[in-house]
């Protein structure tokens, strides 16, 4: 998946849990201080992205993202890993 | 001085709208909200408010909030995710009753007004939903939004959070005595001063969960052959049609509401519950030992009448939880008749399950809602849909609206499982001023 | 009419620490910490694995109208711990001339009811088998079924009510009850609450990451976490004029309440703790006591890191400059969180604290958070005489409940 698709996609879901306009989440915008994105949500979105992408990450990796950019990077790493892994076998 | 407390507004949804006085009308006028479940080939397949599937309820009929929008009542811009459907529905709710009875935000923030919610099922769509993806993904992905609603008390918590209310904040399980027992409660949290207004009444949502627990359990009409009859105190009576919604009313003292000027809609006099075993538990039909059940409302409706010897105290109008369920219909005419004696048949009796069918926690709050309908139009539906009436019953039974000077009006509710409840609501006619 | 004072004359528990009253409170007054890996359930799934479960429940020992298979385990728990209870209170015989079954009822609390029914309901749903799925779930899932199992047990046809106010139910139950004696429409009501360990609710908390890893220590500098538990707790409430005319025994008094809802997140407090101190003093006023008059205060005190520094907060608000003086404790440290049985735990914990003068300790605790000025009790059962307890209870939807217990002089 493209690094931009990978970035709609978080966005579609961050506006499904939080009504916050698309247009508002910018790469760097913060999560807690611009979007007052509150902690119940803020698991939420992360659950929700684990689901979308099937990670299966560890629970604390969502913990501390805090801007869309974070997260894809996020998703695009534990992407490479389970793809390295299964190249690996 | 006793501290009299009554009902300054209401907010409603059900199948026929959310307008009281139109609801009250389209009742009067023998409407009814029922649909097929599964619409017949070539209707709208929203018609029935979206389920599909649910293949083994054949012919089961429901009364479902069609095209029930929140962001209606709550804002366009406000956040709904973290609400399921049941907290979208009280809160709609709540916006109704708030605007109705002249509490604005403004007095919300300045007063702890609290909220008591009556329910059967609560968010059991939520709580099933949840579970399921448990099972399904791994519990590492249940969401967390869903969660919170997933404790009987969060359409509560979540209708508090919109409106900012900081008072007692209580939910009663109890099915289709809830709502009438919750507000006998606010009523008595406003005598006690734990509260100067509290919203009551209930919700409940209808859900597939619902909708198959209940065909499962033999309470739906339909299920035999041919069409059912979920008609209240209907002689071919078969069980009930499952229906939604939500309703609350602003409770507060009428030495407050007069000080601020706002119309009491009617005062609530009095309430009583009581419980008796049903013989096997969770079965209706001719069950051998009702009469426990009917003996414990004929006592409750004697506590609320306040008279020992049954004998009818003007009772204008009885609104009755009937809902086409063969036994639980007979075990409440015979509380009624219990209580009445001989005066039961001289009392217009109503039943809201025939038209908007069993709204579990919300159905208390319609059957409030049109007595309190009736003493400022004059008029009292008949129950839709009866066609041939029990006579075994010993009530007066009518199909048709009529007319009602309708000063004192009692209702009941006989739960599953043996518990009963009375309210009694009498017509505000300012007498307050006449006792000082 | 006056109100009628309302007081407590028996009590029933049933906790990880011992089904039964006197071994759960010596459990408490020795400290033993109940908590300890899941057994009820696989928890490998779960980063998290402590619970509180209950050991050696044998629910047909004590009941004796219900059919234990015939009812789901919270309204065993339920029904057990008020047979426990009546007993403790003197009206363990079924024929009592005194007060008739229509004045008496019940009002229990619950958080989850009966979740194995709809964790059922729902393994047949997953595996397609829905359409045959048991047709007693409506009769045995919907919570108002703990309450009225409670009724059928001890044979009462007065007002049954349930109140599923998550973790502030046990409290929500004992106001409910209160009021009911108080405007003379009962003469004695079971008030209480009950929760089972649940699948559900432990998949929710281990999502929100609320769930220690080891040990639950509330207010400790170090907490991590709540620790899920399962409980039962009835109390046998009644008019102080009949508990004299039948020369019952008297815990003590209910002597007021305060009930308020923060109205701001479904699952975080609301910071400056004014919803839970709007209850407290509420409470105080209905008692007509003083916050200088409180000898103990049973905390909510779930061991999360922001329950308990919202809740210590508003103990300080409260108590002011006697707030190091005034002892506060939670038992959730030794049987961890037991949802809607455990502010009735604490309730019934609060009449005993009243009747032995002995308060209970805050389990594993070694230092305070520097916001926390408070006495927790740390870890050793304190010897004081108690006359005003105070039971705080916070729930999920921001409900809010606080008890008063006054001693009640011979």
């Amino acid at each position: 998946m493209e690094s931009a698709e990978i970035r709609a996609t978080i966005r579609r879901l961050i506006t499904d849990i939080t009504r916050v306009p698309a247009e508002r989440i910018a790469d760097e915008t913060s999560f807690r201080a611009e979007l007052n994105i509150d902690s119940l949500s803020l698991i939420e979105i992360g659950v929700a992205v684990d689901y979308e992408f099937r990670l299966d990450s560890p629970e604390e990796a969502f913990a501390t993202v805090d801007t869309l950019a974070q997260t894809a990077e996020l998703v695009e790493v534990q992407l490479a890993a389970r793809r390295g892994a299964v190249a690996a076998r | 001085m006793t501290h009299r407390v009554g009902i300054t507004g209401v907010g409603v949804l059900s199948a026929l709208g959310d307008e009281p006085a139109a609801v009250s009308r389209a009742l009067c006028a023998g409407e009814h909200a029922r649909c097929p479940l599964h619409p017949p080939a070539g209707a709208d397949p929203a018609a029935n408010g979206g389920f599909a599937g649910l293949a083994e309820l054949g012919d089961a009929e429901i009364a479902p909030l069609r095209g029930f929008d929140a962001a209606r009542y709550l804002g366009a811009e406000t956040n709904l995710r973290p609400l399921d459907g049941a907290g979208r529905r009280l809160a709609a709710a709540a916006a109704l009753a708030l605007e109705a009875s002249g509490w604005t935000a403004e007095a919300c923030a300045a007063e702890a007004v609290g909220l008591v919610a009556g329910t059967m099922f609560a968010g059991m769509r939520t709580i099933a939903e949840f579970d399921r993806r448990a099972l399904e993904a791994g519990p590492q992905y249940v969401m967390p939004l869903d969660f919170a609603n997933t404790v009987f008390n969060a359409a509560a918590g979540q209708t508090a959070i919109r409106h900012r209310l900081t008072g007692p904040n209580a939910t009663l399980g109890g099915g289709p005595v809830a709502a009438l027992q919750a507000l006998g409660y606010a009523a008595d949290l406003v005598r006690a001063g734990q509260a100067r207004a509290v919203l009551a009444g209930g919700v409940d949502e209808l859900s597939a969960e619902a909708l198959r627990a209940f065909s499962r359990a033999g309470l739906l009409s339909g299920a035999g052959e041919g069409p059912g009859v979920p008609v209240p105190f209907d002689g071919r009576r078969d069980g009930c049609a499952l229906g939604e919604g939500a309703v609350l009313f602003m409770v507060e003292s009428i030495a407050d509401a007069e000080r601020r000027g706002a119309p009491v809609l009617a005062e609530i006099v009095a309430s009583a519950s009581a419980w008796a075993p049903v013989g096997e538990p969770g079965r209706s039909g001719p069950a051998e030992a009702p009469d426990e059940v009917a003996a414990a409302l004929a006592r409750a409706i004697a506590q609320v009448l306040g008279r020992r010897d049954g004998a009818a105290l003007a009772l204008d109008a009885w609104s009755s939880s009937a809902s086409g369920d063969v036994g639980r219909d007979r075990t409440e005419a015979r509380g009624f008749t219990g209580a009445l004696g001989e005066g039961a048949r001289a009392v217009a009796v109503t039943a809201v399950k025939g038209a908007l069918g069993e709204m579990l926690g919300a159905a208390g709050g319609l059957q409030a809602l049109v007595l309190i309908e009736g003493m400022r139009s004059g008029r009292l539906p008949g129950i839709a849909g009866l066609a041939t009436p029990d006579s075994d019953l010993g009530i007066t039974l009518s199909a048709e609206g009529r007319a009602v000077d309708l000063r004192l009006g009692l209702a009941t509710a006989v739960g599953f499982d043996g518990a009963v409840e009375a309210l009694l609501l009498r017509r505000w006619e300012g007498e307050h001023f006449a006792t000082r | 009419m006056t109100p009628r004072r309302v007081v407590v004359t028996g009590l029933g528990l049933v906790t990880p620490l011992a089904v039964g009253t006197e071994a759960t409170w010596t459990g408490l007054l020795a400290g033993r910490v109940a908590t300890g890996p899941v057994r009820s359930f696989d928890a490998t799934r779960y980063r998290v694995d402590r619970g509180a479960e209950i050991d050696g429940f044998r629910p047909e020992e004590h009941l004796r109208r219900l059919d234990p298979a015939s009812v789901g385990r919270a309204s065993q728990l339920a029904a057990v711990a008020a047979r426990l209870a009546l007993a403790d209170a003197g009206l363990a015989a079924d024929a009592d001339p005194r007060a008739m079954p229509e004045r008496c009822g019940v009002a229990m609390g619950t958080t989850s009811g009966e979740p194995a029914e709809i964790e059922r309901f729902d393994d047949a749903w997953v595996a397609g088998a829905a359409a045959a799925s048991d047709p007693r779930f409506v009769s045995r899932y919907p919570c108002h079924v703990i309450a009225q199992n409670v009724a059928r047990e001890v044979g009462w046809r007065g007002p049954v009510a349930m109140l599923p106010n998550a973790c502030a139910a046990g409290n929500y139950a004992v106001a409910y009850a209160s009021e009911l004696l108080r405007s003379g429409r009962a003469d004695r009501m079971l008030a209480g609450g009950a929760d089972i360990f649940s699948r559900i609710t432990y998949s929710g908390f281990a999502r929100l990451g609320a769930v220690a890893p080891d040990r639950c220590r509330p207010f400790d500098r170090e907490r991590k976490g709540m620790i899920p538990g399962e409980g039962a707790a009835v109390l046998v409430l009644e008019t102080l004029e009949e508990a004299r005319a039948r020369g019952a025994s008297i815990y003590a008094e209910v002597a007021g309440y305060g009930l308020s809802c923060d109205a701001h997140h479904m699952t975080g407090a609301q910071p400056s703790g004014d919803g839970a101190l709007r209850a407290m003093e509420l409470a105080l006023v209905g008692a007509g006591a003083t916050a200088a008059e409180v000898s103990y205060v049973s905390a909510h005190g779930t061991g999360t890191p922001a329950n308990d520094r919202v809740e210590a907060i508003a103990l300080q608000r409260l108590f002011g400059e006697n707030a190091a003086a005034t002892p506060v404790s939670s038992i959730k440290s030794m049987i961890g969180h037991t949802m809607g049985a455990a502010s009735a735990i604490e309730a019934a914990v609060c009449a005993l604290a009243v009747r032995h003068g002995w308060i209970p300790p805050t389990a594993n605790f070694e230092a305070a958070d520097d916001d926390c000025g408070l006495d927790f009790v740390p870890n050793t059962a304190r010897r004081h005489p108690v006359v005003l307890a105070m039971n705080n209870a916070y729930a999920f939807g921001g409900s809010n409940a606080s008890v008063l217990f006054r001693a009640v002089p011979a």
